[in-house]
């Protein structure tokens, strides 16, 4: 980046010629001191910059599992809502899985309860059995949601063991509770 | 890094010890500086800082006009610079590049600080009278005598002025950055020289300077 010069004007002996003005701006300082210390507030600003980025990490983990709690309210809701019977009509997936098999649909979801628990023990193990209280309050509302979706679809399951719809709901809550719980072991590693 | 980091002293953090002994040029230094700052050593940056933050305020102060303004600007140079510094991939000097990141902050701030009378209309704030020499210069004896005249330019005129004269850009750039058309870039900065010139010859700037140099 070069200064640029003018060429000279003649001009009247107490004019500001062309190359005095040239001449000036090549003699501009190109430093100047600030009167305040500057390094204090950008060191705040950048120290306080990388604590936002993994709460918005945290953010970003929540959308997804935030979402399918919703649904799974939602789902639930709906379906004592306007479905009260169609079980007896429909087909469950899970159920047709198990077709012609001589397990019952009480303990199938049982057998779904028992390995979704091992599934998260395992996990937890791996990582060193950590707690979740020592999450941030955020997170443990979210995981709390879910588990309390997944205690009443389950209750819902008592009173209508055949619902296929039900125990579908009750699958996909189960994978979206280990989902959020591995990003967020992972993340923190120890809780 | 906190706040007891040893200014006066050159030693990195982290894993990559660093000093300025004799073996390394002042441009090796700024290349592990930089590498460092990239890997997230605040030591590292802060030495980016020391070197470049003197050049970066000059560069606010002449194209704010105002103290206080570039003072903040300044901080807010290096908290952008900190943020982008891995999108700098040495194709350019680290200054060259460091300067069109600052100009880019300084017109965000200009943007964003118009009032909307300004933005509606594309008013201008004149500034002081340039016609009348004695009122309006800022009195701060640091500040060389064309500094203190450059400040009292209007501000399109001031900003072409700075970019082409002392930081260097060619019009096309300017136009770019200014978003004015390129001609108008041309004319601007030859408003901002005879202004200056009128305003440096009302207030004997000759006199002042010859007695300047006598001295």
């Amino acid at each position: 980046m070069s200064k640029h010069m003018p060429q000279e004007k003649i001009t009247s002996h107490n004019d500001v010629s062309e190359k005095i003005l040239a001449e000036q701006i090549a003699k501009l300082p190109n430093k100047m001191t600030p009167e305040r210390d500057l390094w204090s507030g950008i060191e705040r600003a950048i120290n306080h910059k990388a604590q936002e980025i993994p709460s918005q990490q945290q953010g970003n983990i929540f959308v997804p599992s935030a979402w399918a709690a919703s649904v799974a309210m939602v789902m639930l809701v709906s379906w004592f809502t306007f479905s009260p019977s169609i079980n007896e009509q429909g087909e469950p997936a899970l159920v047709n899985t198990q077709a012609g098999s001589s397990v019952t649909q009480g303990q199938l979801v049982d057998f779904m309860q028992k390995n979704f628990q091992q599934q998260k023990q395992t996990l937890l193990v791996s990582y060193g059995q950590p707690t979740v209280d020592k999450l941030p309050p955020a997170m443990q509302k979210e995981l709390k949601q879910l588990a309390d979706a997944r205690g009443s679809i389950r209750k819902a399951l008592l009173t209508d063991e055949n619902n296929a719809d039900l125990l579908n709901l009750l699958d996909f809550t189960q994978q979206q509770e280990l989902k959020l719980l591995q990003q967020l072991y992972r993340q923190y590693q120890v809780i | 890094m906190d706040s007891q980091i040893n200014k006066t002293t050159k030693v990195i953090d982290g894993q990559a010890l660093f000093s300025a002994s004799n073996r390394h040029t002042a441009d090796d230094s700024e290349q592990a500086w930089i590498a460092q700052a990239k890997q997230g050593s605040q030591s590292a940056f802060y030495q980016l800082y020391e070197k470049h933050h003197r050049q970066i305020y000059a560069l606010c102060w002449r194209m704010l006009a105002d103290k206080d303004s570039a003072e903040d600007v300044c901080q807010e140079v290096f908290v952008v610079l900190w943020q982008k510094i891995n999108n700098f991939r040495g194709e350019s000097k680290f200054s060259t590049w460091l300067h069109s990141v600052a100009t880019n902050v300084v017109l965000g701030h200009l943007r964003k600080h118009k009032n909307w009378l300004q933005r509606v209309f594309s008013i201008e704030d004149q500034g002081p009278s340039l016609a009348e020499p004695s009122t309006g210069l800022i009195d701060d004896s640091t500040l060389t005598i064309l500094d203190q005249h450059i400040a009292r330019l209007p501000e399109r005129a001031r900003l072409v002025f700075v970019l082409f004269a002392v930081e260097g850009y060619r019009h096309e750039e300017i136009s770019n950055m200014l978003k004015m058309a390129v001609g108008s870039s041309k004319s601007q900065y030859h408003r901002a020289r005879s202004l200056l010139k009128e305003s440096l010859t009302a207030s004997d700037f000759i006199s002042i300077d010859e007695e300047l140099t006598n001295e």
